[in-house]
């Protein structure tokens, strides 16, 4: 029949493509890793030190605290986006007047560039000059300063990325919700079952494919997360907001320490793997169960 | 809920209509004077209509060239068993894991260093950018569409290939238009993000391949952000994205009923 | 149907590849008639002109690429010089206008890997050792030296002002200075001026309002000027502080404006052991500088809310916005604050003098041994990986001619030549900054740029985090102190400084 050939060969620029922009860069990476290598040290040449790096990172206080910072932020804002996501696909896939235009303006947020985003937010939030700050002020009498408080600053980041990546969510809830077979649904209905039976025994159960991949997209971006916050706080106050990825940004870029960026890199993509392929697990296990 | 979802555009918006005396005085909600010198500033700058015609082919060649790699990857992990799919599945959606600043230096060299052909690198190339930009893409097309790939019966491939088709015939005849509304999802957030990104667009071009990302960060400087061009820029490179999506949107909700067999 | 949609789609990715893959489209022309008028109108005598031409002719239609930030300054040498370069010589300027980040990552990571991309870069004065320790830059003089058919008439190092010092190196010479300004205390002279407010200020702390000499008076007047914000009910505050809780903005304000007043250079680091806590010979902990920090840090009462988050931006928007009585304010900003309509509401209300200081400061500030202020700017060298340093040689004399320093800084409000502050340009512009000009020629000498520190970023990397905390009100100035110059100390073994 088809030949094992024709499925290599479909699959070919695709391997080939990201072989050499993924696997490439990710041997090199692994490599420097266990280099001290910094641009301006005395020697500037990188310098054999075998597992030191390593050795260094597990007990240094600003990369456990950027990780567990961003564990939290990542774990809310995950969940918050699923969960909103879903809600508004929900709505949004029937039909009624004005469909398009809601669809087009919830995910509006989406096309913004991240930097413009944080830039955005930034403005809204400045005291003094931002409107967030003017009218809590105001109104409610509430002294709101992402430069001066840990606490409105994180908040703030987490109501930045919910407000920018739900419409992710939304937008591929809604393609599978609208990709599914309404005869099971109705048939359900029609059999007696409420709603919410329905939501839960059949929607989600057929949904899981997609909901496993927008909630590993979401959790692998949202680990990542850098130019938003950065511009918005730039990783302050102090240092309560400064996530992994910005922790790495500043070793690799502001300190140019490419040995130990590197390092930090490799351990935080190796806890990355090792929480997805945790998740995924769990995932299609319930996936199953549901069956 | 949309009033919240719209309010940071509107203040983006606000914000590009302001002269910058305006934007530091007392923060009002309501703009009455409209500065557009904002807009036409930018506009009428030849480097950033660059950017923005940059942009514009980047983000488009990357999502058309994503979507059809796409297909036809999920299309061979889906219908034939290949030793090591699985693991092969695995391992491309952790292209997307890594925390990009690390990255940028081996990439680099690989652009400047690694693909020569005489004077001529990857580097501050449009098509540098699109092939690299299919690093993130990629894993989230593949991973996308398998579900819907895999809910596309096998029977209607085998009932077309009794019926003599080729290949071909049934990809596009069959396969693409089921997986319509993931192809549509798959090229609107592809773009979005090829569109959108930063990191990489500003450590890999110069002068040349320079996205409209890479413009808006230049106006933040030592001498005071411009935050009015700023976010007129901003704001005009919402509109393309706005247009395709329209434009896609329609794809994404296609009523199908599952099971159908055209023929 | 959907036939046709593949045609087309199909037919679409082509193109686009096609287009992507095609030749990159000549560098664009700094299109600006305003330019090539300017260029008309600076046309230099025959003979020079045609040295330039015959100077370049060897080199003709060569492309040299540069990187600078997107300030005025570098705009003006991008477009207007660019341009008027690339007519007398023949050589195409490709100018990569990027913002502060970028501008320092690119370069090192090109001349790191030797990549040659860029043929000269700005190399902020801080920066130089950083460039100089990985002997990353070309020596102009040298190189100067080999080709003496590439000396222009009109280039002299010595017309610079004493910044070039900062470029200089075991007899090398590795940059030609671009921009320079330095970062002076300015004041409302309106307010100050005003009789009701100068009698209550005098009635209070009984001695005359006038720009702060030291410490205690600044002080004394932020209390005063917030106190009747307040009760005026205007958007008004004593100070500005820049002291944005997650930006490196705010470490610099305080190495490199607030404790030198205070008698501590250097960051409080001992360049000849490279230590900075005070157990092994360095300031950064000292009780001067603890007092220095938590002088700043009672500055943020009398600051405006938006302190936490002010960068050097923020800060110049605050005191343009009238909504500070004082501050330190970077000299690139002074001069558009002063008299830029579109941008400041304070134009032709400010002051400008020397900052306050400690005693004592001036005379180290005299003898050399410290300074009373931040003397900032930079230059364009040539990197060490560049493969056309001859025509970026003709290049950097070029822009670092007389006859183009007056426009130049009209434009960027930048000077780096002696003879500039005479020019009858600069002259009248002065009297429109309150002196800024006639400050900076006469009170230069005081000012210093950053310490020579090879791994300055590094350096300041680590130290960040403190600042900020002490900004944010986490931890108070002397813990701060103490924790940075154990951090500094660290950083400094490790890149292999000090023992």
């Amino acid at each position: 029949m088809r030949s094992n050939r024709m499925g290599w060969g479909l699959l070919a620029p695709t391997l080939i493509i990201l072989g050499i922009m993924g696997l490439l860069p990710f041997f090199y990476v692994l490599v420097v890793g266990f280099f001290d290598w910094n641009v301006v040290s005395a020697t500037g040449k990188p310098i054999w030190t075998g597992a030191n790096n390593f050795r260094r990172l597990v007990f240094d206080p600003n990369f456990l605290g950027a990780m567990s910072r961003t564990l939290l932020f990542t774990v809310t804002v995950v969940v918050s986006e699923l969960v909103l996501g879903f809600v508004l696909a929900q709505a949004l896939v029937k039909e009624f007047p004005g469909k398009s235009f809601f669809r087009t303006i919830h995910a509006l947020p989406l096309m913004v560039a991240p930097i413009a985003v944080g830039a955005t937010w930034r403005l809204m939030t400045v005291p003094g000059f931002g409107i967030a700050p003017y009218y809590l002020d105001r109104w409610f009498g509430i002294d709101y300063n992402i430069g001066r408080y840990a606490e409105h600053a994180f908040a703030t980041t987490i109501l930045m990325d919910v407000w920018h990546w739900t419409p992710f969510v939304t937008l591929t809830m809604l393609a599978g919700l609208s990709a599914l077979p309404k005869e099971p649904m109705e048939q359900a209905l029609v059999d007696g079952a409420n709603r919410w039976q329905v939501l839960r025994h059949l929607t989600l159960p057929m949904m899981m494919p997609v909901i496993i991949t927008t909630t590993f997209i979401r959790l692998m971006d949202a680990l990542r997360v850098v130019d938003e916050v950065y511009l918005l706080t730039g990783g302050g106050p102090g240092d309560s907001t400064r996530f992994i990825g910005i922790h790495i940004w500043r070793v690799v870029m502001t300190w140019t320490d490419y040995g130990y960026g590197s390092a930090v890199s490799l351990l935080v993509y190796y806890f990355t793997l090792v929480l997805c392929w945790l998740l995924f697990i769990a995932l299609t296990q319930i996936g199953r169960q549901q069956e | 809920m949309t009033l919240i979802t719209l309010l940071p555009i509107y203040w983006l918006f606000v914000v590009s209509a302001r002269t910058r005396v305006e934007l530091f005085g007392r923060p009002t909600l309501l703009q009455t004077s409209f500065y557009i010198d904002n807009y036409l500033k930018p506009l009428s700058t030849p480097a950033f209509q660059r950017y923005l015609t940059n942009s514009l082919i980047v983000a488009t060649s990357n999502a058309l060239l994503v979507a059809v790699l796409a297909v036809l990857a999920t299309y061979a992990l889906s219908r034939w068993k290949l030793g090591g799919s699985d693991s092969i599945f695995f391992w491309l959606i952790t292209n997307r894991m890594a925390p990009a600043a690390a990255f940028i230096l081996p990439l680099y060299l690989l652009f400047t260093r690694a693909f020569r052909l005489g004077d001529a690198t990857l580097y501050d190339t449009r098509i540098g950018l699109i092939l690299l930009y299919c690093l993130f893409n990629l894993p989230f097309a593949i991973w996308l569409m398998k579900g819907m790939m895999d809910g596309i019966p096998i029977e209607l491939d085998e009932a077309a290939f009794v019926d003599g088709a080729s290949t071909w015939t049934v990809l596009t005849r069959i396969i693409v238009p089921l997986a319509g509304p993931g192809i549509a999802v798959t090229v609107i957030l592809s773009w979005v993000f090829a569109w959108n990104e930063y990191l990489f667009a500003a450590s890999l071009t110069s002068v040349q391949a320079r996205t409209i990302t890479t413009g808006l960060a230049e106006f933040v400087t030592v001498t005071g952000t411009n935050w009015g061009e700023m976010a007129a820029v901003s704001f005009i490179s919402l509109l393309p994205a706005l247009i395709f999506l329209a434009f896609v949107q329609r794809y994404i909700v296609m009523g199908l009923t599952f099971g159908a067999v055209k023929e | 149907m959907f036939r046709w949609n593949r045609v087309l789609g199909f037919v679409i990715v082509l193109s686009m590849l096609l287009t992507a893959c095609a030749a990159p489209a000549a560098p664009a022309a700094p299109a600006a008639p305003a330019a090539e008028e300017a260029a008309a109108e600076e046309a230099a005598p025959a003979e020079a002109e045609s040295w330039w031409a015959e100077a370049g002719a060897p080199y003709a239609g060569v492309t040299i690429r540069g990187i600078s930030e997107s300030t005025p300054p570098s705009r003006y040498s991008a477009e207007v010089l660019g341009q008027m370069f690339t007519e007398a010589t023949g050589i195409n300027v490709e100018f990569e206008v990027t913002s502060w980040d970028e501008m320092y990552n690119k370069p090192i990571r090109d001349m790191e890997a030797n990549t040659g991309i860029y043929d000269f870069v700005y190399i902020e004065q801080d920066h130089i050792y950083s460039y100089l320790s990985r002997d990353f830059l070309t020596d102009i003089s040298a190189l100067l030296a080999e080709h003496p058919e590439l000396q222009s008439p009109d280039f002299d190092f010595g017309k610079f002002t004493s910044f070039i010092d900062n470029f200089k190196q075991d007899g090398g010479i590795y940059g030609v200075p671009m921009e320079a300004f330095i970062k002076p205390y300015l004041y409302r002279a309106d307010l100050f001026a005003d009789p009701d407010i100068q009698a209550a200020f005098q009635e209070q702390y009984g001695y005359e309002l006038a720009p702060a000499t030291n410490h205690d008076q600044y002080r004394d007047i932020a209390e005063f000027f917030t106190a009747y914000g307040e009760e005026n009910d205007l958007e008004l505050w004593g100070t500005t502080v820049q002291g944005h809780t997650g930006h490196p903005s705010a470490t610099y304000e305080l190495v490199e404006t607030i404790l030198p007043t205070f008698g501590v250079y250097n960051w409080g680091i001992n360049l000849d052991t490279w230590k900075a806590c005070v157990e092994n010979g360095g300031e950064m902990n000292s009780d001067k500088a603890k007092e220095g920090f938590a002088f700043w840090l009672d500055m943020l009462q009398y600051a405006p809310p938006e302190a936490t988050s002010s960068t050097w931006d923020e800060v110049a928007a605050t005191f343009a916005a009238g909504r500070a009585a004082q501050g330190w304010v970077y000299g690139e900003n002074a001069a558009w604050i002063a008299t830029d309509a579109d941008r400041s509401v304070v134009i032709g209300n400010v002051g400008v003098a020397n900052p306050p200081v400690a005693e004592g400061v001036i005379a180290d500030a005299e003898s050399g041994a410290g300074y009373i202020g931040y003397y900032d700017g930079g230059a364009f060298g040539i990197p060490y990986s560049s493969k056309n340093k001859e025509a970026a040689l003709l290049w950097v004399q070029f822009i670092g001619q007389e006859s183009v320093q007056a426009d130049w800084a009209a434009a960027g409000a930048r000077i780096v030549m002696e003879s500039t502050f005479d020019d009858p340009l600069i002259v009248e512009i002065d009297q429109k900054v309150s002196g800024y000009y006639t400050l900076m020629r006469e009170a230069g000498p005081l000012y210093r740029g950053a310490a020579p520190l090879p791994f300055h970023n590094t350096l300041r990397g680590n130290i960040d985090t403190f600042i900020w905390q002490a900004l944010a009100g986490e931890i108070d100035a002397a813990t701060a102190l103490d924790g940075a110059c154990v951090a500094a100390e660290e950083t400094m073994l490790q890149l292999g400084y000090g023992e």
